[in-house]
This record gives structure tokens, C-alpha cells and sequence, in this order.
């Protein structure tokens, strides 16, 4: 109530404000103003995380940041409101009143009678406070009160982040901005967050917290008030229930004065280190692929989750897409470039999917609250995903969140009885379901089964229960008992990483664990001297093109200050300025994994030893590998006691932490990985989608492979030629239906390798329009649909090793030699009338 | 304490900055250099433990102090050098590593040397007569890091520039600190830049970072010289 007469006491007072400054400017208010100001004006509580949080902490943190606007060490230690507030230099005063304009309106929505009795008693001590002296009236003061108030309830939450990186990420805003706004900015929100789509979410959300109809935002509001955490926040909870429940335990909740106190005694460290850095307000990028020559542009609000609460756009249909087999154009590619192969070796098909398990749809019921209740009975989901599984028989199936009992009394049962062999693996910790890989027992024999897992006790930040299998398998022919051929090893990698969307770092660690042990795989079959094909799959909960997609697809990602929210990008948490970032190593070395995502192991060592006799050749990583083991730390002998230069004692927890830092800001893979999907829809355009909830839309499932590659070479005619294939390469290839840029003579840049297929074809899996539905209308799991994310299947086609260096020269090779289908279910065919019921 | 170095003398006469990783020349010392390898030779090569990672080759810690005032006899080098200790594998050099001071905390003028068994961290030695080195100068702080990363790079054979590489040094300064690797021959370009490189990526070095590049002939030339020879640098870099 206070809040709301602040807030009709102060509107008019900053329109003023803002008209003076437009006049000084001698120019009109941009549209763009306008419409900023009627989105505020509806006072909508979770909007405010998006523009607000920066420009308010912007403004909070502008005066203790720079010394030169004249504070008292004083003052710095305790940033109290009222301080805070007279700190503020004139020139900002008209940001100022536009964040205390949001600030009351945020105040007169919420109505919340809790924040109330702080905000007397601070006001109270703003009367008495001795700073008096600068000219903000009384009512003023009041709504600086107000917004530290809630700005204690946007900060804290925060996850266990580094103070330090969350204010010096903070603090490079605040430079970029005192240093680069100019004095005409009528609306300092919009400049700073500078998101184009920001208005239009905003906007969309508008109405559905007037109508509270989104019974997530019912469950929402009220939680939040109460603790006074902001609903964006608690939100941001509730969704990581979904997988990967963490409480909001005390580590990640650091309290308020502590917070402020770490905030202001690191500032002078601080500032130092920021002037390298740049400030990115309007979007991301970030440099990856080989040599870190790909700089790869995100904006902001192009995350599927741009916020937590869905847009509703309820007008724009769902595009659906029957999921069929894409059969390729073979006559058209064909006519183009002759098949250097007769017939293909061998084809199998590929199945990843994500059968969502039953206690975590049951520990997380608001995701699927749309969904009928006899759709979600496990027994009604179990007979339809036996039926998929059926209907397609995959020749390798990897299945993640299957759950054990489940897979004990039902999927396991079925699959031997289909002639599939199947290794599982439980995750660790408390959760009940895991990862499956199944392979046809007639098509494949295993050479190696490693299961992993990603719950390392010894390194803290590898605290999450995920796991992930690697298969190695054979190929082979039979007939009857015999075994006619034997095709090239393939690996199989199956894994489900973390969900949290805002711990990049984790996802990041875990994968480097996958990538490692296929490594590891890959080279024990080069040790044979076989060439191994791989296929890496399943639930990485992470968007195309992002950070942890980057890596795996371009082998090189150079993550250094990276926020960790963005390495997934499942949702967008740039509002977040305290957001956790990524900084060198990502990992200690005790873990045995280099940056380049290999191990770094004695056997290893020992290994590349014995290629090269007589040679003891031995990484950074393995020598400080052994520094404290038991032997190092007994007293030589005959070392003489000289003080202060060999009275040192051997101390692990001291010495370890400096010492280690070999870790580059950069971490690359050896591996040759490519999505089979391209995640985009041919034609419209709109993203792929295999996953669908309630509050989510979005890819985050994956099958990627080893592409079969071509050296091209020019000749003088500037016909590009293939060469002999590069050894690294594969014998697959996805071939594309549209394949317009197919032409032979279509000029390719000289050197380097090419593709031998155009960018993923396909069809994904469903094809959404890129906003999120809206949670009634998500139809996952259905009645046709059983888990809430999509199967993804391909076809591929294996050819003899040897059949390769024949017939291959002088082939231009933008063709494809491989099929590939990638193919999904027909159970979308019904959506529509799903949609229509509802 | 054996291998009493007692020709090297304290030549850093009005130049604390300067690195004073080896020994200097003196006239003496090659008259006594044939019992000091005797020394040597007497000693028992250390060889690795059972289960332990053999190294490619033994090395010797040194460590080295000037003592405060003006050391005046060659006696006085017994306590400026002495030798810390052999080993033959990584969990020896741990061993021993874990028990010294880091460079960055240790007091004074002084220096630990890390060089081939057999090899004395002197300018005249027989692998070094012909050798020079790379130098790298540090603000403080940065001793303790650089010359561990220095040290394991060659203890794991990093450098690939095959037997060339005899030693390394570590020198604690007023003002700054000073990292060098030496190696047998100072003429061999192709081996120094391949040396000068892997110190690049070993250490992290940002590109700008100065190095430079001495023969120990000049060393020794230039040791009673050695206002000429800070001009000399100025003028190179």
C-alpha cells in the first residue's frame, strides 16, 4: 500500500524527469519509451527481473565501483539505502527515477504487506541517517528503501558463485555504461538491456499474471513474496526439481550482509581486472571451432526459455510435422556424383530417446499438470514405449531416465526377448532411473563396456549424480551361428547430463568425462590399428549452438568468462549479473582429465611409453598427479634440514590450489562430431524441438557421429576433386533431401575438408513454432506421446573399410555416399487434434 | 655437506640484480674442478624406487646464497652453493620438492639450480662451456609458479630438444626474480628457439614477455663488466 501511493506520487515525477531530459536532448521520446513505460505501467512482479535487476544493480553499485565519485571509504563498507541513495551524482538522477519509478510499481503490484515493517524501520533510519545533504525529497528516499529491499531478494539467491567474478562482471557493466551512456538516454532500462525481444516477452507476460490463469504462475507468486525471493528466482527452483532437485541450501543462498560485505572489500581488487574485459549487454558471443576461428553470435532472447513464465501466443498454431523416414533424393544426387560405392556394408539404425521416468514426472507433476492422468500411468506409457521400440527396432537403442525397477520388470524382459542385448547403468545418489544401451545382439558383438559415472566425491564441482555409458561394438554378419564379416569397431556413447540450467560448468565437466573415456576408446582401437566410428547420444540438456554444443560439434571452445547459465543456454539468466562465470581450470587436475578432454592416467603414460622405448616422457598434469602420494611425502634422507630453505612441510590442501594452473581458458576434443539434426525446420525456418513440457520447448536431445569426410583438392580446371579420404574420416554421411547448394562446381574455399554431406536434412523430431507452448496445450507425455521428449532415430550406412580406397579419387564429393535417414515417430500426426480438443 | 664448490667466488659486485644463477668464473676453480668430479663420481648414482616413475635422466637440486657483506676467500663458497640432493624419479623429486621453500618465499639473495646429474650449475662445467641460456625476468610473485612449471617441463622431457637441455635455475632478487633453463650448445638455433617456445607454453607466458638469450662466453667475458652489460641489455630490448 505504501508502495502504491509511492508509486502515484513518484509517476509523475519521473515523467517529468524524463520529459526534461528529452527536452535537453531536443528530442522526442523514442516510441520504443513509450512503450517501456506502459509495460511497467502494469506492474507485472516478474518482469522486473529482466531490466530491472541490471539497471538497479548498475545503479547500485555505480558509486562504490569508481572512486572518483567522491564516497568515503565509509560509505563503501556499508552501502546502506540510505547511502546509497545520496551517493547516486546528479548526472544519474534521471536513471535514478526511472528505476525508483519501476521500483514503485513492482512495489504496488506486489502489495505485500511483509516488506512493509523493514521498510519503516530503514526509513526510519534513513531520517536519522547524518547524510542528508543531497537534494532527493523524503519520498525518494523511501523508494531507494524499497528497492534494496527487494534487491536483497534478488541478489542472494544467487548459487554458489564466486563473489568476486559475480562483481567483476558486474562491475564491467557498470564501467561500459558510465562510460559510454550518453547524457540524452531517456530510458536507461531499455539501453542497457538492449534486448530487442525483451519488450515483446514482457508484454506477453503481461496478461497472464492479470489473468493468473497459468497455474505455474499461481504456484509461483505467492511462495515468493512470502520469502521474498523473486518469482523469476523461485521459479528458477522449481524448475531444476525436474531433474536435478537442489535444495536451496545454505551455500547457495549466502545472506545478505555477508553478501555485501564480500561485495565491498573485493572492490579494489576488482576494478583492476576489469578494464580487459568487455561487457556483454546485448548479446553473447563466444569463440569456438578449431583454432577458436568461429565466433559464434547469441543473442539475447533467442533462448527457449527466454523467461520463466511461457509466452502466450495462443494465435500462432503449432506447426506440426508428420514424422516420417526421409527417404533422399537418390536420383537427383545420384545423376550429380556416382556413388563411389557399389552397396553399402552394412546399415543400422539409431534410436536415443529420453522415456522420462516415472518418479521424476512424479516429483515434478507442475511440468505435466496439462497432461490427462491416464496418460501419465506408467503402466499406460510403458505399453506405448514398448510399442516404439517395436515398431522401429532399432539396431542400437540408447535410452536415458529408465528407471530400474522399470527396467528390471519391464524394458529389460522385452528387449532380450526382442534379441537385444542391454547394459544399464543407475545413476548415483538417490535417484532411481538411469541409462540404457541396447544393441541387436545379431548385428553387433561387444568389445568393451565402460559405465560412468559422473559423481566424483574428490572434486567439488562434479557433486551431481549423472552417468553415462560407452560401448564399443563390432559389427558383423552372421549367418546362423557364423560369423560371415566383421565391420569396423563402433562406439556407442549414451549419456543424460545434467538438467540445471545454471550449471554449465557441471554439464561441461561431465562431458569431458564422456569425451575422455570415448577418447580412450578410440585410441585403443588405433592401437589395434582399426579405425574406430563413433555415435555420441542422448540427453545433453543443452540448445543447438550453444556453448556445450559448440564444443562437441566444432572440438574447441574457449569458455573464460563465460556465464554458466549460458553453456547450456536452456534458458535465458542474463538478468542474472551475479550469474556464476567460467573461469580456468574448469577442473583440478586430480580429476585425470586434460583440457583437451583426455586422460591423463599413469596407464596412458605407461602406454605412449612403450611406443617409444626408452623414452620417459611425462605431462605437467601426470607429475603433479603424483605430487602428494604417500611416497613423496617422507623426508629424504640425506636432505640436510636448511631453515628456510628446505624445512618445508608437504601440505596437499595448501599446495595444490595455486600450483595447477596449466589449464588453458580453452578445452577441445579430438573427436570428429557432427549433429545428425540441424535443428532448424527446412523451409519456415522454426528450431526443432525434442523435448516438450510445460515449460519448455526446445532440442535438447542429440545424436551426433562421425561424419565421413573428403580431402578436396583442386585441379587446374578449378574442378574441386576429393582425395584419398582422410584417414580420421568415417564412413557415413547424412544425405539431404533439398539439396540445393549441392552443385559440384559450386566453388569450395582450398584445403581443409569437406563435408561430404550438407548440413543435417532433417526433420526433427517436432517441429514447434520457436515459442514455447503454452503450458495447457503441451503435449507431452499424451496419449500418443509417451515420454515428454521425442525419440531421435537415424540410419546409417556402414561401408568396408578397404572399399574406401578404391573408386574414390577424382569423385567430387559434395555428394553423398551415405544415406542417412534420420527419422522420426508418427505419433505427432495426432497432435493437432490434441491441441484442438483443448 | 660434499661437493664443496670452493672456487666459485661472489662476482655480483655492485649489480644485486643481475642473475647470479651460477657460479661465476674464477681462475681457481678449473685448477680444482678434477676433485670436485671426483666427488662426484664417488657418489653413488641414485636409481628408482620400486613401482616408481623413472625420470629420463638423474638430476640435483643446488641451492646457492650470497652471505650478507663481502665474501672475500674462496672459502667462503663452501656455504655459498650447496648441493640439496639426487633423484632418478618423479616420486623422488617430489619428495624432495615437497620439503624445500618455494623460490617466491625464500629470503635474500639466493637461487636453487635443478641440473642433470653431473652437471654443476657453473659456467665452466664441461656441458656448459659451449652452452648459454634462456633468461626470464619476473616481477615478484610469479617466481614460485614459473619455476615449477619450468622444472616439470624438463624433468618430463618436454622440451624435445633431446640431451641438450643441462639445467635450470631459479634466482630470488631484490626487485624482481629470475627464471633460466641452460643448454649444452649456445650456436644450435634450431634447438634455443624450440627451448624458447615450449618456455612460452609452459609457462603461460603472455606474448609480449621478454626473453633473452646469453651465452655463458659472454657471461664469463662480461662478469666483471657488469654495468656494460646492463647497457648492453637496455639497448637489446
Amino acid at each position: 500500500m505504501i508502495g502504491s501511493v509511492l508509486f502515484y506520487a513518484l509517476y509523475p515525477l519521473s515523467r517529468y524527469l524524463i520529459s526534461r531530459a528529452s527536452k535537453a536532448s531536443k528530442k522526442d521520446l523514442p516510441p520504443e519509451v513509450v512503450n517501456g513505460t506502459a509495460v511497467w505501467d502494469g506492474g507485472a512482479v516478474t518482469t522486473r527481473k529482466f531490466t530491472q535487476s541490471q539497471t538497479t544493480l548498475l545503479d547500485q553499485w555505480l558509486s562504490p565501483s569508481s572512486g572518483t565519485k567522491g564516497e568515503t571509504k565509509e560509505r563503501m563498507k556499508e552501502p546502506s539505502p540510505e547511502e546509497e541513495d545520496h551517493m547516486r551524482p546528479d548526472t544519474d538522477k534521471e536513471q535514478l527515477m526511472a528505476v525508483l519509478h519501476e521500483e514503485a510499481q513492482d512495489e504496488a503490484a506486489s502489495k505485500t504487506s511483509e516488506v512493509q515493517p523493514a521498510v519503516m524501520e530503514q526509513e526510519a533510519e534513513t531520517r536519522n541517517g547524518p547524510q542528508q545533504d543531497k537534494v532527493e525529497a523524503p519520498k525518494q528516499e523511501e523508494k531507494e528503501i524499497t528497492f534494496q529491499n527487494t534487491e536483497g531478494g534478488s541478489i542472494f539467491p544467487n548459487e554458489d558463485i564466486n563473489p568476486e567474478q559475480e562483481l567483476r562482471a558486474h562491475l564491467e557493466c557498470l564501467q561500459t555504461d558510465d562510460s559510454t551512456q550518453p547524457p540524452q538516454t531517456t530510458c536507461p532500462v531499455q539501453k542497457k538491456v538492449a534486448i530487442p525481444s525483451l519488450e515483446e516477452s514482457v508484454t506477453l507476460a503481461e496478461p497472464s499474471i492479470q489473468e493468473t490463469t497459468s497455474p505455474v504462475w499461481e504456484q509461483t507468486q505467492i511462495p515468493s513474496i512470502e520469502e521474498s525471493i523473486t518469482p523469476a528466482e523461485f521459479t528458477a527452483e522449481v524448475t531444476e526439481c525436474w531433474d536435478e532437485y537442489i535444495a536451496p541450501a545454505a551455500d547457495e543462498m549466502h545472506c545478505g550482509e555477508s553478501s555485501n560485505l564480500i561485495f565491498t572489500s573485493l572492490l579494489s581488487d576488482t576494478r583492476l581486472k576489469l578494464s580487459g574485459e568487455h561487457a556483454m549487454q546485448t548479446g553473447w558471443h563466444f569463440p569456438a571451432g578449431p583454432g577458436l576461428a568461429e565466433e559464434v553470435q547469441c543473442l539475447l532472447g533467442q533462448f527457449p526459455a527466454v523467461s520463466y513464465y511461457p509466452p502466450i501466443e495462443l494465435t500462432v498454431p503449432f506447426e506440426v510435422m508428420w514424422r516420417v523416414w526421409v527417404e533422399v533424393d537418390e536420383s537427383a544426387s545420384a545423376a550429380l556424383i556416382p556413388l563411389p560405392f557399389t552397396k553399402p556394408w552394412m546399415d543400422f539404425t539409431v534410436m536415443s530417446y529420453n522415456i522420462l521416468a516415472q518418479d521424476l514426472l512424479e516429483a515434478n507433476q507442475e511440468l505435466y499438470i496439462h497432461c490427462p492422468l491416464e496418460v501419465l500411468d506408467w503402466s499406460y506409457r510403458c505399453s506405448l514405449l514398448l510399442e516404439e521400440i517395436r515398431k522401429w527396432a532399432p539396431d542400437i537403442l540408447c535410452l536415458q531416465e529408465v528407471q530400474e525397477n522399470h527396467y528390471h520388470e519391464q524394458l529389460f524382459p522385452f528387449l532380450s526377448q526382442m534379441g537385444y542385448t542391454c547394459v544399464y547403468k543407475r545413476r548415483t545418489g538417490t535417484k532411481t532411473d538411469g541409462c540404457a544401451t541396447c544393441y541387436r545382439s545379431s548385428c553387433f558383438s561387444e568389445i568393451s563396456v565402460t559405465t560412468l559415472e559422473f559423481f566424483r566425491p574428490e572434486t567439488e564441482l562434479l557433486d551431481r549424480h549423472n552417468v553415462g555409458i560407452v560401448v564399443l561394438l563390432q559389427p558383423v554378419v552372421t549367418r546362423g551361428s557364423e560369423v560371415k564379416a566383421k565391420g569396423p569397431p563402433l562406439c556407442v556413447a549414451n549419456t543424460h547430463l545434467l538438467f540445471n540450467p545454471r550449471r554449465g560448468d557441471v554439464k561441461l565437466a561431465q562431458l569431458a568425462i564422456m569425451l575422455a573415456e570415448i577418447d580412450s576408446v578410440v585410441k585403443s582401437c588405433k592401437a589395434k590399428g582399426e579405425h574406430c566410428n563413433l555415435i555420441l547420444c542422448g540427453d545433453f540438456n543443452t540448445v543447438p549452438h550453444m556453448p556445450l554444443y559448440q564444443l562437441i560439434t566444432t572440438g574447441e571452445l574457449y569458455f573464460q568468462g563465460l556465464p554458466a547459465w549460458m553453456i547450456s543456454g536452456q534458458e535465458d539468466m542474463s538478468h542474472r549479473v551475479y550469474g556464476h562465470r567460467l573461469f580456468a581450470p574448469l577442473w583440478p587436475s586430480c580429476l585425470g582429465i586434460t583440457d583437451n578432454c583426455q586422460y591423463t592416467t599413469a596407464k596412458e603414460t605407461f602406454e605412449s611409453q612403450s611406443q617409444k622405448p626408452g623414452k620417459y616422457q611425462y605431462s605437467h598434469d601426470f607429475l603433479l598427479q603424483l605430487r602428494f602420494c604417500p611416497a613423496t611425502c617422507v623426508r629424504p634422507l640425506d636432505l640436510e634440514l636448511i631453515p628456510g630453505v628446505t624445512d618445508n612441510t608437504p601440505d596437499a590442501s595448501r599446495e595444490n590450489q595455486p600450483y595447477d594452473k596449466s589449464f588453458r581458458p580453452t578445452i577441445s576434443h579430438q573427436l570428429d562430431l557432427e549433429s545428425v539434426y540441424t535443428h532448424i525446420l527446412p523451409g519456415s525456418g522454426n528450431p526443432e524441438v525434442t523435448t516438450l513440457h510445460s515449460e519448455v520447448g526446445a532440442t535438447v536431445d542429440y545424436i551426433f557421429y562421425t561424419p565421413r569426410r573428403y580431402h578436396l583438392t583442386a585441379d587446374q580446371k578449378g574442378q574441386w576433386h576429393a582425395g584419398p579420404p582422410s584417414p580420421k574420416l568415417h564412413h557415413w554421411g547424412v544425405f539431404e533431401p533439398h539439396g540445393a547448394t549441392s552443385s559440384p562446381k559450386s566453388p569450395h574455399p582450398p584445403g581443409g575438408l569437406l563435408c561430404s554431406r550438407r548440413k543435417a536434412p532433417l526433420h526433427p523430431s517436432a517441429l514447434l513454432h520457436p515459442h514455447p507452448p503454452a503450458p495447457r496445450l503441451s503435449p507431452a507425455p499424451s496419449t500418443q506421446w509417451p515420454s515428454a521428449s521425442l525419440l531421435l532415430l537415424l540410419l546409417l550406412l556402414l561401408h568396408q573399410e578397404d572399399q574406401l580406397s578404391s573408386g574414390t579419387q577424382n569423385v567430387l564429393t559434395d555428394a553423398l555416399d551415405l544415406f542417412l535417414l534420420v527419422n522420426l515417430l508418427a505419433g505427432l500426426s495426432r497432435f493437432p487434434q490434441q491441441m484442438a480438443n483443448s | 655437506m660434499n661437493n664443496k664448490f670452493d672456487a666459485l667466488k661472489d662476482d655480483d659486485s655492485g649489480d644485486h640484480d643481475q642473475d647470479q644463477g651460477s657460479p661465476k668464473d674464477s681462475e681457481k676453480e678449473k685448477t680444482e674442478d678434477e676433485d670436485k668430479e671426483q666427488n662426484i663420481s664417488k657418489k653413488k648414482m641414485v636409481v628408482p624406487g620400486a613401482g616408481e616413475h623413472p625420470l629420463q635422466y638423474n638430476y640435483t637440486f643446488w641451492y646457492s646464497r650470497r652471505t650478507p657483506g663481502r665474501p672475500a676467500s674462496t672459502q667462503s663458497y663452501e656455504q655459498n652453493i650447496k648441493q640439496i640432493g639426487s633423484f632418478a624419479s618423479v616420486e623422488q623429486f617430489w619428495r624432495f620438492y615437497s620439503h624445500m621453500i618455494r623460490p617466491g618465499d625464500l629470503t635474500g639473495h639466493s637461487d636453487f639450480h635443478l641440473f642433470k646429474e653431473g652437471i654443476k650449475p657453473m659456467w665452466e662445467d664441461d656441458a656448459n662451456k659451449m652452452g648459454g641460456k634462456w633468461i626470464i625476468r619476473l616481477r615478484k610473485g610469479l617466481a614460485s609458479r614459473c619455476w615449477e612449471n619450468l622444472i616439470l617441463a624438463m624433468l618430463g622431457e618436454q622440451f624435445m630438444v633431446g640431451e641438450e637441455i643441462c639445467g635450470a635455475v631459479v634466482s630470488v632478487r631484490f626487485q624482481e626474480d629470475i627464471i633460466s633453463i641452460w643448454n649444452k650448445t649456445a650456436s644450435d638455433q634450431a634447438t634455443t628457439a624450440r627451448i624458447r617456445d615450449t618456455l612460452r607454453r609452459v609457462l603461460n607466458l603472455p606474448p609480449n614477455t621478454i626473453m633473452e638469450y646469453k651465452t655463458h662466453t659472454d657471461s664469463i667475458k662480461y662478469q666483471h663488466h657488469n654495468r656494460i652489460r646492463l647497457d648492453y641489455f637496455a639497448f637489446r630490448l
